[in-house]
């Protein structure tokens, strides 16, 4: 059988243990710092959304990281832009639909407990995602 | 999950042990909802996860909080299973081997208490996770680099207590702990090494004791839980160059071994050499769909059209040497002539000096990711995977008979082939990642009668598996059988001593407390 996935998987960053892996593949993205933790109660409301995601989620979800590489991927495959892996950049994300998948897990990715994510920083980090709404 | 309760605590006694945890930890870290126990679940289990239900978690901030939960399990008789980061995926994530057992989540013990770019060295709590001690160096411009695992999103400290191993000169994890900081089953709070004595500024610095050093005594361990540890640290390097060959045959791996085992064990080589198959890259590629279309296992002929249209050899060697530009280039050249010997393609040679970008991926320089977990979408589906991981002598002897048998076993259960052998000097850890849909039934029944046979198989040919997921724990360690089990007596006269009501991790590795021994479940995991 023929590969199916030649052409598209270029535009990945596909890369194995520091070495280019497709000829004409971008260089992978520098490691991206993830923001440290907000202080303050982690039970609490309140705090930086744009910093608890980076932090929480950054591991995977930033550029390069194992979520954003799976997503971009699927994305291509339905015809939407590779930037669109990005979390970050999705407009069609509902913050129920966030905080379904982060409590319950999607495919690769697993859920995260309350000591991980607590409900109020999930909720903070759903309203700041979650751009088309409830 | 429903509630499983831990054996012989009724319900209205576990919620008064629920509420007395709440008073030492306070409300919101006792986790006791169904989506809490999901969230507890072993997301790869081989199966149900309600095969390895928590009952609860609770998750203490500080060394004084773990101590009052210890003595409040004693007390309602209600056991415990300490989990740093819960991230042991493919070995049970942050399940607990007995059902009913209540979660210690120590992820809110995430402190980096001192960190010294003199000596080399940090001391850490077992929430820290890679990414956060790297950030941490990174924003000091600590001159220090760590080594971290395939998948780096877990623990520092639980990677090293659970035997996790890296890529780098201090790839072995567990040698690079010093110094630990311990409560024990009954409470009781003890530091070993030189930290028996208060004080003392050797501490995680001298790897011995005055005395029996117990240090290992808690690695893979449940007696006891570590709070704190001194962990040894590489000095960055003002220059490395990385060496990289596609080995063209699968066979190869016989000479690859007997150049580089002697190499690494004379010093020409100091990092732990990680020799992937070529399935290995393919899988960041995309889905098993996408490259065979046949529920089977990949056969050979299409095997090796993927390494032509992909340019791959069926290994790839990469070798990395720290230090001074100069004595890397001698190493260097040592290395490419044993090559040379063998193979007539030229080394892919990749130089880099301080100042220069780290890649993001390159866990031979120490830069944590979790990209190695995209392997879970292989398959499709919920996908999963499990390691088989025998130690071998790294000679090519033990070497190509280990690969020989996993192979054929592996081929008899069509399942596809992913080997990797992690040199790290006298011995390989032969790592084979066996990748499954967790919601094919027939899958997960086929990778746990394969996975049976590949540890009664292995152990009669003379190697056994240096970690194991959950649900092999008992089966593995019943072929650690040297004189009718004697290891297994020691284990379990020392579990009894220290840990009466058998309190801490019940089951770990295959050890039972008096308490639970009959939960023990002998022969093969059906």
């Amino acid at each position: 059988m023929k590969t199916r996935l030649a052409g598209r998987a270029m535009a990945v960053w596909v890369i194995a243990a520091g070495v280019a892996w497709a000829d004409g593949a971008p260089p992978p993205p520098p490691y991206q710092m993830r923001a440290p933790l907000p202080e303050g109660d982690r039970l609490v409301p309140g705090r930086d959304a744009d910093a608890l995601f980076s932090n929480r989620c950054g591991a995977c979800h930033l550029a390069g990281g194992m979520g954003t590489n799976i997503l971009t991927k699927e994305r291509m495959a339905l015809g939407a832009p590779p930037e669109s892996g990005l979390l970050v950049n999705r407009s069609d994300l509902t913050r129920s639909y966030i905080t379904t998948v982060v409590r319950h897990g999607k495919r690769a990715m697993p859920s995260l407990s309350r000591v991980e994510v607590t409900d109020a920083e999930l909720a903070a980090i759903a309203r700041w995602l979650g751009k088309a709404g409830e | 999950m429903k509630l499983t309760l831990p054996p012989r605590v009724s319900l209205e006694r576990f919620h008064q042990a629920l509420n007395a945890f709440e008073g030492v930890v306070g409300k919101g870290w006792v986790l006791a909802t169904d989506e809490d126990r999901d969230a507890y679940a072993d997301l790869y289990a081989p199966g149900s996860e309600a095969e390895w239900p928590a009952a609860a978690a609770v998750a203490p901030a500080s060394v004084e909080e773990v101590r009052a939960v210890v003595r409040l399990a004693n007390e309602f008789k209600t056991p415990l299973w300490p989990t740093s980061r819960g991230k042991n995926l493919g070995y049970g994530a942050s399940a607990p081997r007995m059902p009913g057992t209540i979660v210690l989540d120590l992820g809110r013990m995430s402190r980096i208490l001192e960190w010294d770019t003199d000596l080399g060295y940090c001391v850490l709590e077992p929430g820290v996770g890679f990414f956060d001690l790297y950030e941490h160096l990174q924003r000091a411009q600590a001159p220090l680099w760590m080594s971290v695992p395939g998948n780096a999103w877990g623990s520092v400290l639980g990677n090293a207590l659970d035997h996790g191993i890296g890529y780098t000169p201090y790839g072995l994890h567990s040698r690079n702990l010093c110094g630990l900081e311990v409560v024990l089953p009954d409470g009781d709070l003890m530091r070993t090494g030189m930290g028996a004595m208060d004080g003392n500024h050797s501490w995680h610095l001298f790897p011995s004791s005055f005395g029996p050093d117990w240090t290992h005594m808690f690695t893979q361990s449940n007696l006891g839980v570590v709070t704190k540890a001194g962990l040894w640290l590489q000095p960055a390097p003002e220059a490395s160059l990385l060496l990289t060959w596609d080995i063209p045959r699968e066979e190869d791996i016989g000479w690859v071994i007997d150049t580089l085992a002697p190499l690494k064990i004379s010093g020409v080589i100091d990092q732990n050499v990680f020799i992937p198959s070529w399935l290995g890259k393919i899988v960041l590629l995309g889905q098993r769909r996408d490259f065979w279309d046949q529920p089977g296992a990949m056969p050979d002929s299409r095997v090796q059209e993927l390494l032509r249209e992909h340019r791959l050899g069926y290994w790839q060697v990469q070798v990395r040497f720290y230090g001074s530009e100069s004595v890397n280039r001698a190493r260097a050249d040592i290395l490419k002539a044993a090559f040379r010997r063998h193979l007539d393609a030229p080394p892919q040679e990749t130089a880099w000096q301080a100042g220069d970008p780290l890649s993001q991926y390159d866990v031979t320089m120490g830069v944590p990711s979790a990209v190695a977990l995209q392997m879970g979408d292989w398959v499709g589906g919920r996908g999963a995977h499990m390691g088989f991981s025998p130690v071998v002598p790294a000679t090519s002897k033990h070497v190509m008979a280990q690969l020989r048998r996993s192979r054929e076993i592996i081929a008899a259960h069509d399942v596809d082939f992913y080997a990797s052998f992690t040199l790290s000097g006298r011995f390989a850890t032969n790592i084979n990642m066996l990748m499954y849909d967790r919601d094919n039934p027939r899958q997960v029944a086929n990778i746990r009668k394969l996975f049976n046979a590949l540890i009664g198989e292995t152990a009669r040919a003379g190697y056994g598996e240096y970690r194991t997921h959950l649900g092999w724990m008992d089966p593995v360690s019943d072929t650690f059988d040297f004189n009718g089990h004697a290891q297994r007596r020691l284990n379990e006269r020392v579990k009894d001593a220290l840990d009466p009501n058998g309190i801490l991790a019940p089951g770990k590795q295959g050890v039972w407390p008096k308490a639970f021994r009959a939960s023990r479940s002998g022969g093969e995991k059906t």
